[in-house]
């Protein structure tokens, strides 16, 4: 070996070591927060394991799946987080989708527009359910001001489930749909106006425009913003919980309330871990068409 | 031409409007007196513009306190997420490690984990070291909220950087870690700032993971704060409008600061919705 090929084969050597101790930080941290988390979470669902009487712990199987599969709670739970994502995913990308159009132009209010997408996306959902709630106040709320002025009744929003559903829907679309926004703007920037402007040569209509040449090129755009509401609406917590505590009643009660409730109220630790177990499957099968993206990008 | 440039007028003003009403609306909530409140119909500009409702959101509860705690968190948090995926960014897109978009994938996926899911195991880790209501618990779980984010936004920006700038550094003398500290990192200065302000914002947000690792009188940050203000039932809600707007301040300072980065670093890194 000469002695040009050893020096590259230490330098490869010595690039490679600093490599893997760069990483070691964020291996460890993963490890600590995330990988012996999720083991113990494992362990406990398997376990009967309640706080209240911590020496009655013992190894159950999966009795404690089968305790949740017959528990009508956990089916109403997956309904409620059901519907909530059947409505607010749709509602969210639409309108963001609209949003995203109406930003996209070069006006002088740039910077004020920019502004009002990126605000509601930063403001914390935790804030944001307590705004709505006030917002659907029955006796001063807005909305219903709003109704009166339009000649409805007002309706009491936040006590009665029905009603209570849709202002956490809303407040759960609007929240979500500026993050929509800013991802579906920045697909919409990177397509070349002239192809538009061809369109529109052409004599297409300003629908035909949309329909057939900014859509397919938006597409991909679509589908990360479409991931990425998937997984959040399957987890949602702060937004019914700060809105009604998952109420009136258990109206509003998502699988992450019930998790949280499981553990910090009655103190069920290897039934909550199970239910949580559940969940943290569900939100990696939705998660694995972004991960395949991001690897296939990525190797 | 005109007919269009008023369509685009009305669709900025739809933007501005959805963006901006809600929060404007506390604002103007946070003004009213109590009295005013009360009146039906409901006052939409307040009548007496009163800052009471401010001295009381600060005298009722610890709001100078939750503030000091969220930023605190954020501040440490986004610290801690930066360093850590700074090295993994920079291992990931240049050190040639075998495999990187495996190890990239791996890192992004599990940090990907719900937090409703971990807040059991983490609940009873925290209690086992002692750490229940102190910013640690919150510190490291915030931390890696933003890690697949941060990673994202630094990986694309070190990918950019031409391999020659490294090459003579180290024909130069520089050892590899001294390429990395002294060329890339004081270069990536823009990239690392918009990774701290998305791991900023993301900390300040966090609710779920607070509600139960840290709802310590001293130690909680402003959205389990602010949910002391309301009693059983009774809402004060312009002292709740008061202690929303003060906390959503930082957050549009921060937004007018930096909008063109927050804006380039989500689309880059898009991560959290």
């Amino acid at each position: 070996m000469s002695a040009l090929a050893t020096t590259k084969a230490s330098a490869t050597r010595a690039r490679r070591t600093l490599g893997w101790l760069l990483l070691a930080p964020a291996v460890v941290l993963l490890g600590a927060v995330v990988a012996y988390p999720v083991g113990r979470l494992l362990y406990a669902s398997l376990h009967q394991l309640n706080l209240v009487d911590p020496a009655a712990t013992r190894f159950v199987g999966l009795a404690n799946y089968a305790e949740l599969f017959a528990d009508p709670n956990f089916w109403h739970a997956t309904g409620v987080t059901l519907r909530l994502a059947l409505v607010t995913i749709p509602g969210a990308m639409l309108l963001g989708l609209v949003l995203a159009l109406a930003a996209d132009s070069d006006s002088r209010w740039r910077w004020a527009v920019r502004l009002a997408l990126l605000l509601p996306w930063a403001l914390p959902p935790g804030f944001c359910g307590m705004m709505f709630a006030w917002f659907f106040n029955s006796d001063y709320g807005v909305v219903n001001d709003l109704l009166v002025r339009l000649g409805q009744t007002p309706r009491p929003f936040l006590v009665a489930p029905g009603p209570a559903f849709f202002a956490v829907s809303l407040a759960s679309i609007w929240k979500a749909s500026s993050f929509v926004a800013l991802i579906l703007l920045a697909g919409l920037q990177t397509i070349p106006a002239e192809l538009v402007e061809v369109a529109r040569l052409e004599g297409a209509t300003r629908w035909q425009r949309f329909r057939h040449v900014t859509l397919p090129l938006l597409w991909p755009s679509i589908l990360v913003a479409l991931i990425f509401r998937s997984i959040a609406a399957l987890q949602a917590f702060d937004i019914p919980y700060s809105m009604t505590q998952g109420g009136p009643g258990r109206s509003n009660e998502t699988l992450a309330i019930l998790t949280n409730t499981l553990v910090t109220e009655f103190l069920d630790i290897g039934y909550g871990s199970a239910l949580a177990t559940l969940l943290l499957g569900l939100s990696l099968v939705l998660s694995v068409p972004y991960l395949r993206g991001l690897y296939r990008s990525h190797d | 031409m005109k007919p269009r440039l008023r369509l685009s007028n009305l669709a900025v003003l739809l933007v501005l409007l959805n963006g901006l009403a809600p929060s404007l609306w506390v604002l103007l909530t946070s003004l009213k007196s109590d009295v005013e409140l009360a009146q039906r119909p409901i006052t939409w500009w307040p009548e007496h513009a009163t800052f009471t409702n401010y001295l009381r959101a600060f005298s009722e509860q610890p709001l100078l306190r939750f503030v000091g705690n969220s930023l605190g968190v954020a501040v440490l948090s986004a610290a801690l997420c930066v360093t850590v995926s700074a090295g993994a960014a920079y291992a990931l897109a240049k050190l040639r490690l075998p495999r990187p978009g495996l190890l990239l994938t791996l890192l992004v996926s599990a940090a990907l984990c719900p937090p409703a899911s971990l807040l059991v195991p983490l609940f009873e880790i925290m209690r086992g070291l002692g750490l229940l209501n102190t910013w640690l618990a919150l510190i490291l779980p915030n931390a890696v909220l933003s890690l697949p984010v941060c990673t994202l936004v630094l990986v694309a920006f070190f990918r950019t950087i031409p391999d020659e700038l490294a090459e003579a550094a180290l024909i130069d003398g520089c050892s590899h870690f001294g390429v990395f500290r002294r060329v890339v990192l004081p270069l990536s200065v823009p990239a690392l700032s918009t990774a701290a302000i998305l791991a900023l914002v993301n900390s300040w947000d966090e609710f779920l993971l607070a509600l139960t690792l840290n709802a310590g009188a001293h130690t909680r940050t402003l959205p389990v704060g602010l949910m002391l203000y309301q009693g059983e039932f009774t809402f004060p809600w312009p002292v709740i409008s008061a202690a929303l707007v003060v906390g959503t301040i930082p957050i549009v300072l921060l937004l007018a600061a930096a909008q063109e980065r927050v804006v380039g670093g989500l689309t880059t890194g898009g991560v959290k919705g």
